[in-house]
């Protein structure tokens, strides 16, 4: 299969997985493992001065993941590249996430202030993939101005509802010309490969995974489904009609 | 006496307790300078340069670790 490049970087996977929810730093890596995936994201907060704070980096093998931090919790542009900065210098990554997500309750990214955010970081040197609603005009400003992918959303973060936006990420796959990454809401495997069979060229993936009974089983079967659902797309789909079209021969039959 | 802002938190410090650095501060607050990034005022401070960053009364000190995240 294709690889996939972002920024003039390879990756053999397809599957990006974030790190929230697990239950433990350990589980939390055997998923990651699982899964086969090469970039994981994280996020930034304070550190809680009260209280012993638990390095989550000691889990993750930098040799072996890219860390892909985003900018959750941004309100608005400003924020997020704080944040941005703030992430660069602690990992000397200069990757992000740019999520700029002001309504906490259905967690919708700021178009305005995510294209924003997208400029000045740019500019800054950063190698930006924004998360944005699936919304086709937006995601061609963003390439314009030079993001290195463009993450519609399938449905809203952490919601495991599916791909709710199939017809918008279809124009967006349609028109692209930097890698689609189809992000947020992807609950079970199939949406998963329904987004690789649309043509995506990869999806990212935490709830679904970490929230499992079986994280390390979960992690798997996403794998397993990315990978078949860009087989399917790369294999080239023959079309789809109303009537049967037979497929043993209608000639030879055992009757006179 | 003096105070210092960390993480939105007042601190109070006695006046002999000043000047000192960030990584002392670090180490007052029992927390591992490895996985932190700092901002003073605003202004983000490289790792390499924690001990000869100089704390002052008034500082507004912000400190920042991954966390898990989607």
């Amino acid at each position: 299969m294709d690889r996939l490049v972002i920024a003039g970087r390879e990756f053999d996977s397809r599957l990006m997985v974030g790190t929230g929810k697990f239950s433990s730093n350990k589980l939390m890596s055997e998923a990651i493992a699982a899964s086969g995936s090469e970039i994981v994201t994280v996020a930034l907060r304070r550190v809680d001065i009260e209280n012993e704070n638990d390095d989550m980096l000691a889990a993750i093998d930098r040799g072996k993941y890219l860390l892909l931090p985003n900018t959750s919790g941004a309100r608005d542009a400003a924020e997020a590249v704080r944040l941005s900065r703030l992430a660069r210098a602690a990992t000397g990554i200069n990757w992000v996430k740019l999520e700029v997500t002001p309504d906490p309750y259905y967690l919708l990214p700021d178009p305005v202030e995510t294209l924003k955010a997208a400029e000045i970081l740019i500019k800054d040197g950063f190698v930006v993939l924004p998360y944005i609603n699936a919304d086709p005009i937006l995601a061609k400003k963003l390439e314009d101005v030079g993001t290195a992918v463009v993450m519609p959303l399938a449905s809203p973060i952490g919601s495991n509802q599916g791909i709710k936006t199939r017809s918008a990420i279809e124009i967006i796959i349609e028109q692209a010309s930097v890698p689609v990454v189809v992000d947020a809401g992807l609950g079970l495997p199939s949406h998963a490969a329904e987004a690789m069979e649309m043509g995506a060229d990869a999806v990212l993936v935490n709830t679904a995974i970490a929230t499992a009974e079986n994280p390390c089983l979960m992690a798997k079967a996403f794998r397993l489904a990315v990978e078949a659902g860009r087989g399917g797309y790369e294999a080239g789909a023959s079309g789809v009609s109303r009537e049967a079209n037979a497929s043993s021969p209608l000639t030879g039959f055992l009757r006179d | 006496m003096g105070r210092i802002k960390v993480n939105g938190v007042e601190k109070e410090f006695g006046a002999g307790e000043f000047p000192f650095n960030l990584s002392e501060l670090l180490e007052m607050l029992k927390v591992d300078s490895a996985t932190v990034v700092a901002e003073i005022g605003g202004d983000i401070i490289e790792r390499s340069k924690f001990s000869e960053t100089v704390i002052e009364d008034g500082d507004s000190v912000e400190l920042i670790r991954f966390v898990p995240g989607g």
